[in-house]
């Protein structure tokens, strides 16, 4: 498969798994009308709303809160700074998004932001440290890519559509529940309604994961596509993989934001579990990823890693 | 009443899909355009910092005019060029003057250890990495909305319709093909 071919066909499934989220919704919608009270299936659509409008305001902030990300001053870090430029600049990005830095050992990266103009790239210190120019250019590209193929945007929506769809969910299994009296219908919707409102929010969870999958798989080829070295992503991820130190920050709510999986560690082939595993995961294992970027740009990845002095020390000499 | 029916379902089908397509084609320019204001972007930049170098070379090498002279001829040049191939060749002709006042320059201690003349150097390499960025992206379009007017059905209307082939960035004598091989035809 070219990596053209990856693109489309991550960006076809993605929308069906979109797709999936509104009728997930709307299937909601109308079991809590169905059995109960019109009054309160409307009542929880506008709570929803209103709760999915605030987060969808709040997520710029909260995102830096969360994964405490802080700006770099004007001056600092010009040599990385000009790095993200530039590959901002080969994206076709109108405006090149704007450099934060986390203070952490493991290595890693995230990208930010509702829109290409406001959005955001989250360096960790040890990613400096770890990664040489060409393989921090790639990571770069990788989120670069996040914020042009409009991964931010679509992957916030999809959080915020798992939290409206779990909120949803949980007033109408409280309202059956308690609410005995106003409950419409026989026996058997009643029991149908209350495995929809307990299924609802592990479906949207399941898909919330697999959208953040295709993601970065479509983010790897863009990066290879960017920098036109799907090489330097492969060998990137390979030194992210076998780097074992986890951000000190994170946690399972911002995993999906980062290059590499912050939290788990995809190693070992535990053949038929693993598939399963990988459902909940929001990142495909690395492997997958590297075979996919080798079977694009039609080269083996050697098992050891370049002796290129990492971009810190470049940053040191100036 | 049939075949009535047939037919104007089909033109219905037919003007939707001619619709679609000159939609995309009129996307595809515009990439190409912002394609090349980004390289246009650099270039000038180049352009800018250049008489600002050479002021501070000729404060330390001031009897070296044969290359100041070049240098600010490739400059110009550079400047008045407008279409892609043109600007690549005059934009090689400036790497290859600079590469030469830079030669002149190692032989003065002075001048290489001078503030004002690293920071120039510096933002010089900056300006040709973006350039070689801005370069990858707008070939990578051209490549796209060449491919595109070239296919089927449009190859046939392209032209009557005001599209017509972009150049690619890239220098007459250029050896090297544009790098577009992995962003060839991808969707944008």
């Amino acid at each position: 498969m070219t990596l053209q071919e990856q693109i489309r066909g991550n960006r076809l499934r993605s929308s069906i798994v979109v797709a999936g989220f509104a009728l997930l919704l709307l299937l909601l919608a109308g079991l809590v009308t169905l059995v109960l009270d019109v009054s309160l299936g409307v009542a929880a659509l506008v709570l929803a709303v209103l709760y999915g409008v605030f987060a969808l305001a709040q997520s710029r902030s909260l995102v830096a809160r969360m994964t405490g990300a802080r700006e770099v001053a004007a001056g600092e870090l010009q040599p990385l700074r000009r790095l993200l430029e530039n590959v901002s600049i080969a994206a076709g990005l109108p405006v090149t998004p704007e450099l934060r830095m986390v203070n952490d050992p493991a290595p890693n990266a995230f990208a930010a932001g509702l829109r290409p103009e406001k959005s955001y790239v989250g360096v960790t210190t040890g990613l400096l440290e770890t990664m040489p120019k060409r393989e921090l250019e790639a990571v770069l590209a990788h989120e670069v890519a996040h914020i042009r193929n409009r991964d931010t945007y679509l992957m916030t929506m999809a959080v915020v559509f798992a939290g409206v769809i779990a909120l949803v969910a949980d007033i109408g299994f409280r309202a059956i529940a308690y609410g005995g009296r106003s409950r419409r219908g026989g026996a058997l919707l009643a029991v149908l309604a209350i495995v929809g409102f307990l299924l609802a929010p592990f479906a949207a969870l399941l898909l919330r994961l697999s959208l953040s999958r295709r993601r970065e798989l479509l983010a790897d080829a863009s990066a290879a596509e960017i920098l036109n070295d799907p090489e330097a992503m492969a060998l990137a991820l390979q030194r992210l993989e076998l780097d074992t130190t986890t951000v000190r920050y994170a946690d399972a709510s911002t995993a999906h934001l980062w290059v590499e999986s912050p939290t788990e560690r995809v190693g070992t082939d535990r053949g038929g579990m693993l598939e399963f595993e990988s459902w909940f995961n929001t990142h495909p294992p690395t492997r997958t990823r590297i075979a996919a970027l080798e079977s694009a740009g039609g080269f083996r990845l050697s098992e050891r890693l370049s002796a290129d002095p990492p971009f810190a020390s470049e940053l040191l000499s100036r | 009443m049939l075949w009535l029916w047939i037919l104007l379902g089909a033109l219905v089908a037919l003007s939707i899909v001619f619709v679609l397509g000159y939609n995309r084609l009129v996307r595809l320019r515009n990439e190409v355009d912002t394609g090349w204001a980004n390289i246009d972007v650099q270039l000038e930049r180049r352009a800018d910092l250049i008489p600002n170098l050479v002021e501070t070379v000729k404060a330390y090498a001031a009897h070296e005019r044969g290359v100041f002279e070049e240098v600010t001829r490739a400059r110009a040049a550079l400047l008045r060029a407008a279409a892609p191939g043109a600007a690549a060749e005059a934009n090689e002709n400036v790497t290859a003057a600079l590469g030469r006042l830079f030669a002149v320059a190692e032989a003065y201690p002075e001048l290489r250890a001078s503030e004002n003349f690293l920071r120039l150097q510096e933002d010089l390499t900056d300006t040709e990495d973006k350039i070689s960025a801005a370069r990858r992206y707008y070939n990578a379009t051209v490549m796209r909305f060449n491919t595109a007017i070239q296919s089927l059905p449009w190859v046939l209307v392209a032209r009557p319709l005001g599209f017509h082939q972009r150049d690619f960035f890239s220098a007459q004598g250029d050896t090297e093909v544009p790098d577009v091989s992995f962003a060839a035809g991808a969707p944008s």
